[in-house]
């Protein structure tokens, strides 16, 4: 684990004032080709630990599986930028904030992917003037509602349509929620650094458009490293025994799989495949867990907190985590 | 100067699209993801080194123009962002540590317990196929079936392929690891292999053939087992998971 960070550093004390960029950009050259030819030979024996070798496993794991759904993310919100006038959002939706946030949060249902895909989707919205709560609303509800997520749900807990409609209703609410709360204590806005619309009026469309993709690429995918090297870790660490001595009180059972959607940043494509085997658990605790992940997890913070900001983020997932708890057992109580 | 600058980032970025192609091309990303990936990977990877390709070409139309005043285009971000750096690290990781795919290291981490199916599998295809030699199945099958659908298993002989997990006391299990969307998820499906007198070595890939056995009882459930006739050493397969 040490080594690769170890590279980052390297990469990082290159020097930064002009006139060393075409030094950065050999040097760069110069350790990737180097590593790609004789990487594995000067690190041969250096990674043998199996712990080691599983933590690698399972970083580079999360990271390939969330990659092409982040390129799909940057891929339409770089569309949304360019080619999507502003006019457009103020025509979609209602003008009064408080009609637009169930109207976004609804309109979660057209993006199909994952939650990698919606942070950066919803900065762009933002960018192009749509109130941050609407966006926050879409945020929230996109990664859970849309088709791909339901039809795998469907497909992991057959013959139960209710868990379908429960999670549906669930994420719907909660990202409903958190966007009205966003309005009412209207504090949110001093935390977060809401993206600037950084393209120039006049350029062309499709200048716009490489260039906001490239930028988008660029932070959110340092962030994607950072949120699968932390999922990886809690991977390796945490033992999936101890879930059993749990599972039979239901408030400590929701808590306990909450925090595990959290932890182990399953993507939301998969997440019911995952709930559905948890079979020792309660319907709700397992309703927790799939209503948890699309909206907080370890990847998905460090993604936030490189889109609006640290300060954004450290505020942001504690509060969805509890309304998410609060709504699962509410949903859960009323339809499962 | 500028634009050399923001060729470290084209750089940056063909180096991860051509990594995320080399993966899907080489079969490599099975040991990551599911197979159902690979065209998104693919995707992913060109229009990642698509990009990276328009940006150099956008740079160096920059530079003609520079003299004429065009060079800074208003979009203020020419450096490649500090957080960007970090891409090397899973680079980093697959050509120096190249991750294999989970084994018995993973697996030991896990319970061997085959949790209940919500919804079962039918294994009523078993019962009416009653002759013929051992029934190939897959270790997901067996580990499930083994001891939730004992009636219709018992006295019967099956054929097992997956790698050695050595237990406690010299037993060893046959495993296979089963992904539902990436090794974030994995769960191991484990068979306790009775009747032989030394475990092969851990994470050797084998065939097995044997008769169903009682499964065994643990504090926190039940473990299949089979009682093993032949194992004999098989290469790895293409795909680790079932």
């Amino acid at each position: 684990m040490s080594a690769p960070v170890g590279v980052a550093e390297k990469a990082e004390k290159t020097p930064k004032e002009p006139l060393g960029s075409s030094v950065v950009f050999t040097l760069t050259l110069v350790l990737l080709v180097g590593l790609a030819l004789f990487g594995r030979r000067i690190f041969a024996g250096a990674f043998t630990d199996e712990t080691i070798r599983t933590w690698a496993t399972m970083f580079v794991g999360v990271t390939v599986q969330a990659l092409p759904f982040l390129v799909l993310g940057v891929l339409l919100s770089a569309a949304l930028t360019a080619f999507v006038p502003a006019s457009f959002f103020a025509k979609a939706l209602p003008k009064h904030p408080a009609l637009a946030v169930p109207v976004a949060s609804a309109s979660g249902v057209i993006l199909p992917g994952c939650e990698c895909a919606s942070v950066p989707v919803s900065a762009a919205l933002m960018a192009r003037g749509v109130t941050p709560a609407a966006a926050i609303a879409f945020l929230l509800s996109a990664p859970a509602i849309n088709p791909v997520v339901l039809a795998s749900t469907a497909v992991a807990f057959p013959g139960q349509p209710k868990v379908v409609v429960a999670r549906a209703v669930a994420s719907m609410a909660i990202s409903m929620i958190i966007g009205w709360l966003w309005l009412m204590t209207g504090k949110g806005g001093s935390w977060m650094r809401i993206p600037k619309n950084r393209h120039a009026e006049g350029t062309g469309k499709l200048e716009v458009f490489r260039s906001s993709m490239l930028h988008d690429f660029l932070h959110a995918g340092g962030f994607l490293v950072v949120g699968a090297a932390a999922a990886a870790t809690l991977n390796v660490i945490v033992p999936r025994a101890w879930l059993d001595h749990v599972a039979s009180n239901l408030l400590l059972s929701v808590l306990v799989l909450g925090l595990l959607a959290v932890l182990l940043a399953i993507c939301s494509e998969a997440d019911a495949f995952v709930a559905a085997s948890l079979s020792q658990f309660s319907m709700t605790a397992r309703l927790a867990f799939m209503v948890v992940g699309p909206i907080v997890d370890v990847k998905l913070i460090a993604l936030q907190a490189g889109t609006f900001g640290p300060k954004f983020a450290i505020r942001f997932a504690p509060a969805t985590f509890a309304i998410a708890i609060l709504v699962s057992l509410g949903v859960g109580w009323w339809l499962l | 100067m500028v634009a050399v600058k923001r060729n470290v980032a084209g750089l940056v970025i063909v180096f991860v699209g051509a990594a995320v192609v080399q993966l899907a091309v080489s079969n490599t990303y099975l040991r990551y993801v599911k197979p159902g990936m690979r065209w998104m990977l693919l995707a992913a990877g060109i229009i990642l080194i698509a990009l990276a390709v328009a940006d150099v070409l956008a740079d160096t139309r920059k530079k003609d123009e520079h003299d004429h005043g065009l060079a800074d285009d208003g979009h203020g971000h020419h450096g490649l962002p500090r957080a960007a750096w970090l891409l090397l690290i899973p680079i980093f990781a697959l050509l120096v540590v190249d991750p294999p795919a989970l084994g018995a290291a993973a697996a030991e981490r896990q319970s061997p317990v085959a949790s209940k199916p919500i919804q079962p599998k039918s294994n009523s295809w078993l019962a009416d196929n009653p002759s013929g030699g051992p029934v190939q199945l897959p270790v997901r099958d067996y580990s499930v079936w083994a001891v939730w659908e004992k009636e219709s298993m018992k006295g019967r002989s099956f054929e097992l392929s997956g790698f050695v997990t050595p237990g406690k006391n010299g037993s060893w299990y046959i495993t296979r690891m089963g992904l539902n969307c990436c090794v974030a998820d994995a769960t191991a499906f484990m068979v306790e292999a009775r009747g032989q007198s030394t475990a092969p070595a851990k994470n050797q890939w084998v065939k097995v053939t044997g008769e169903w056995a009682e499964p065994t009882k643990r504090a926190d459930g039940d473990v299949a087992a089979l009682t093993v006739t032949s194992v004999s050493p098989i290469p790895t397969p293409a795909n680790q998971y079932e």
